[in-house]
């Protein structure tokens, strides 16, 4: 069964926030609604000193997603493809499932009185589309999207590097086992 | 459907409906990424970038992907309006480009007549592919005086690259520089004339190693293999601190400076003169770090320094370009394969022709404001502004009567807008071409419904050093909007300059073009054409200087009466030079850094970009912030002797806690009231703009370091 993975390689980030526009073009987002959203987190380096580094915040479509249950009206489903999904149609607004996010990564919005999050762009990826954000807006390249049991290899990999290199992004294959 | 690639038009097309897809060149900010533009029932759906790009390979920045939001915005100018209250009332009158073009025209042949055509003076904010055309006018009409961004942006790499090497060195990206020293510039953030962060970023992931000169901690200084965090305003003394190294410790390339260079031993003093204990002092650089840097930068090969405006907008601004240029040559990485090479662009008329300067009688080129005071400038037809609000203020050298601003905010951009405004409110006659009644178009008396990229032809990128022309397409029309170059070949003809202009301005186009055989239309079929790309070329034609060398010791400037040779002169306000007026503002103020998503005063008015910056903020460190009784989020005042501005706290431990970074740029294109809020977090009531401030050859403004003092912001019901 095929299985579809979305994952950012947060150390090589940048912070251009290009994948939170991005989202907003394809979602068409109201003000303050951001699926994906950008944000610094500051550490220090072995030897002491400052150092700081961007955390992507998005959906991460687990395996066992507390929103799935903790929905009364099952509008928020796990695809056998992996991809959680809220159905806003269906959503009432009730708010339930952002206190059970364990990511903060499902948010309200006033305007329209229900639960946004990051639906992996499924109807793209149903389309044979890759997701907005990992449609190869990214500068460092860092948003990977592909088969989620080979994704970690396709980051180690740098698949795209290849592909960059020879002038190929236009035709680089992302293959997803069926 | 297990099969998916980066960019897929057709099924783009299919899912969305869209009518078709043009491919075109961006220009959210100085231009140059390839992208896809759909379109859906006449407007402009959805942007993503070209995966076969040279320049941005797929990517693209929020500016570009926002683009549609720019060009459809409700508050988006649509037609040419005439004022019809007081400067800044906001009340506005709709009028043809007919009576528009005719009111300028008759202006400007009113002013030429009675003042000269020195009293006219065009302007355009930074580079926006519409330099050639407008000083082009202004040459033909006889005025020495364009006001650009020109004497402390990217102006001065130019004049000082031709003076130094003959052009400016572009990093070969493509071949994979080994050490990158980026200088006072965030590639992945800005992006500085002729580079984009996409290049850099994979030259990282291919392994090179990183080297960050910035008084703040950046991503990139974050990830760097050495951070040199400066003193604001050092850099000349630091980079003349590396090149001691690279001299004494013999890490130079031997057969280029034997070969290759002019001045070597006049050279060699110099850096002398700056021994590393001094300029530890001066920099507040540890010695060892600087060793570190030189060592690192001068074994690697090839290397390449990745640098941008913030060491041109200072006092030492021509010597900075200089020092940078002179460590890429001594270790040998000029025009060498993976360093920074001397591209050629491709054969056209280049933008200095097209301009028409030779067009220009050297008795009125004579008559450029500050050309005595700022010699280098001068001869590369670049103004500092302070001699334009002099003339229009106090008529010296001569009245300036009229300003022509096209792409210009320059009441938020220029240094001491308290003097901007005094300026724009008092000159005779102000026309601006815009996108939107900015706060400097609120004090005009015409303003001109200026076209985005998305609707207009162009021949893109012409003007850089990259080596390539793109062909960006018009995709749509948007209300009565036109192109800069559409609207002054228009007032070309009406101020009787017809016979140097074209009916429509695809004859322009033609003509850029003309050199290599072909017009616009066949261009219009390709993507991009890209100049030869050669190696070394001074091995065989040397440099294009006057001693046909690479120029440490410069010639030229020498000519003009100026030190030949580079030095550090100390920042003009700062606690070394103004000890009194530090322990009244006992903080070093930077200005500038670049956010995501606007270009200088751009964009603020487009929801997905202000989303991602609602506020101006000023950087303190914690430890300051908590000396000055300042929390997180709280509204700031921020002082200079000039004025006081707001700005909101961030806590950010990547900077000195002697130092504090503001924001540059901001208005309030929402509040329709007191102009926009022009002058309350406009980082530049705050700068400074005498002359003796600024770089002495190309009257650079220094406003990338001052003094201020902070403190909380208590009136006016806002947390304090």
């Amino acid at each position: 069964m095929k299985k579809y993975a979305l994952k950012i390689e947060e150390k090589e980030c940048w912070g251009c926030k290009a994948c939170e526009v991005a989202c907003k073009q394809e979602n068409k987002s109201k003000d303050g609604i951001n699926r994906i959203r950008i944000h610094e987190e500051w550490g220090k380096k072995k030897d002491g000193s400052q150092d700081f580094i961007f955390r992507a915040n998005i959906c991460r479509h687990c395996d066992n997603p507390p929103c799935v249950d903790a929905c009364p009206v099952e509008a928020i489903k796990k695809r056998e493809d992996g991809i959680v999904i809220l159905y806003e149609d269906e959503c009432t607004g009730c708010g339930t499932c952002i206190d059970t996010c364990p990511y903060n990564a499902i948010y309200f919005s006033d305007e329209e009185g229900k639960a946004k999050k990051c639906n992996m762009c499924f109807e793209r990826i149903d389309n044979g589309l890759i997701p907005a954000c990992a449609d190869d807006i990214c500068l460092a390249h860092c948003i990977y999207f592909g088969d989620a049991r080979k994704i970690d290899n396709m980051i180690k990999e740098k698949f795209w590097l290849k592909a960059r290199i020879e002038g190929k992004l236009s035709t680089a294959v992302i293959t997803i086992d069926e | 459907m297990g099969e998916f690639k980066y960019s897929n038009v057709e099924r783009e097309m299919k899912m969305y409906g869209f009518d078709r897809m043009v491919k075109s060149t961006c220009r959210g900010c100085h231009g140059g990424c390839g992208v896809y533009v759909y379109v859906k029932d006449g407007k402009v759906a959805k942007i993503q970038g070209d995966p076969d790009h040279p320049i941005n390979h797929g990517t693209l920045c929020s500016k570009g992907l926002a683009a549609a939001e720019i060009a459809y915005h409700p508050d988006r100018l649509l037609y040419p309006v005439k004022r019809i209250g007081p400067k800044g009332s906001g009340k506005w009158e709709r009028i043809s480009w007919d009576e528009a073009l005719d009111i300028i025209a008759d202006r400007i042949n009113d002013y030429k007549v009675k003042f000269g055509p020195e009293s006219i003076v065009f302007g355009y904010g930074t580079g926006r592919e519409n330099e050639a055309v407008i000083y082009r006018i202004a040459n033909l009409l006889g005025s020495p005086n364009v006001l650009t961004a020109g004497h402390f942006c990217y102006g001065p790499r130019i004049c000082t690259s031709i003076i130094t090497c003959g052009t400016n060195p572009i990093i070969d990206y493509e071949n994979s520089p080994q050490c990158i020293m980026m200088w006072g510039n965030n590639v992945t953030i800005s992006n500085p004339d002729c580079y984009k962060g996409e290049p850099f970023s994979v030259a990282l992931s291919r392994g090179a190693k990183l080297i960050v000169v910035d008084p703040r901690l950046t991503r990139p200084a974050a990830r760097a293999d050495i951070w040199l965090q400066l003193r604001p305003g050092t850099d000349a003394a630091l980079a003349l601190g590396m090149l001691n190294v690279i001299v004494n410790e013999k890490l130079y390339d031997k057969e280029f400076v034997e070969n290759y260079t002019f001045g070597w031993e006049e050279f060699v003093k110099r850096v002398n003169e700056y021994p590393l204990e001094k300029v530890e002092e001066i920099t507040w650089v540890p010695k060892e770090k600087i060793q570190d840097a030189a060592r690192l930068f001068a074994k690697t090969k090839p290397a390449a320094i990745q640098w941008g405006v913030a060491i041109e907008q200072q006092i030492n601004c021509a010597d900075n370009d200089r020092l940078l240029m002179f460590l890429m040559g001594i270790t040998g990485n000029i025009d060498a394969q993976g360093g920074q090479v001397l591209y050629k662009t491709p054969p056209i008329v280049n933008v200095g022709q097209f301009g028409a300067h030779s067009m220009l009688p050297r008795e009125q080129m004579a008559k450029r404001l500050g050309g005595d005071m700022f010699r280098l400038a001068s001869r590369f037809a670049i103004i500092n502004p302070k001699a334009v609000w002099d003339a229009i203020l106090y008529e010296k050298p001569y009245p300036v009567k009229m300003l022509f601003f096209i792409s210009s905010n320059p009441l938020i951009t220029r240094d001491n807008a308290k003097e901007v405004y005094k300026a724009l409110e008092k000159v005779d006659f102000m026309a601006v071409a815009d996108f939107f009644i900015t706060p400097t178009a609120e004090l005009a008396d015409i303003v001109l419904p200026a076209a985005t990229w998305l609707e207009m032809d162009y021949i893109g990128d012409f003007w850089k050093r990259h080596g390539y022309i793109l062909a960006r397409r018009k995709v749509v029309e948007i209300g009565e909007c036109r192109s800069d170059h559409e609207m002054l070949n228009d007032l070309a003809h009406r101020i009787g300059q017809g016979e140097f202009w074209w009916d429509s301005f695809e004859g322009g186009l033609d003509a850029i073009l003309e050199p290599m055989g072909i017009k616009w239309k066949d261009f219009k079929e390709m993507d991009y054409v890209r100049g030869e790309v050669k190696y070394k070329k001074y091995k065989e034609f040397g440099f294009s200087t006057p001693t046909r060398k690479f120029e440490l010791y410069s010639t030229t400037l020498e000519k003009m009466g100026y030190d030949p040779l580079p030095q550090h002169r100390e920042v003009p306000e700062s606690p070394v030079n103004t000890p009194e007026l530090y322990k009244e503002y006992p903080y070093i103020l930077i200005t500038g850094a670049r956010q995501p998503g606007f270009f200088h005063t751009e964009n603020r008015q487009v929801k997905w970009l202000r989303e991602l910056h609602k506020d101006p903020v000023v950087q303190i460190h914690p430890d300051t912030a908590a000396k000055e009784g300042i929390k997180e989020g709280d509204w700031v005042v921020i002082e200079s002797p000039r004025g006081k501005i707001k700005q909101k706290a961030v806590l950010f431990p990547g900077i000195d806690p002697r130092v504090v970074a503001a924001q540059h740029g901001w208005w309030f294109p929402e509040k329709k009231e007191s102009n926009h809020g022009w002058d309350e977090s406009n980082v530049n009531v705050l700068t400074d703009n005498a002359y003796e401030g600024c770089d002495p050859a190309i009257g650079a403004t220094n406003i990338r370091a001052l003094l201020c003092k902070i403190y909380p912001y208590r009136d006016g019901g806002i947390k304090s």
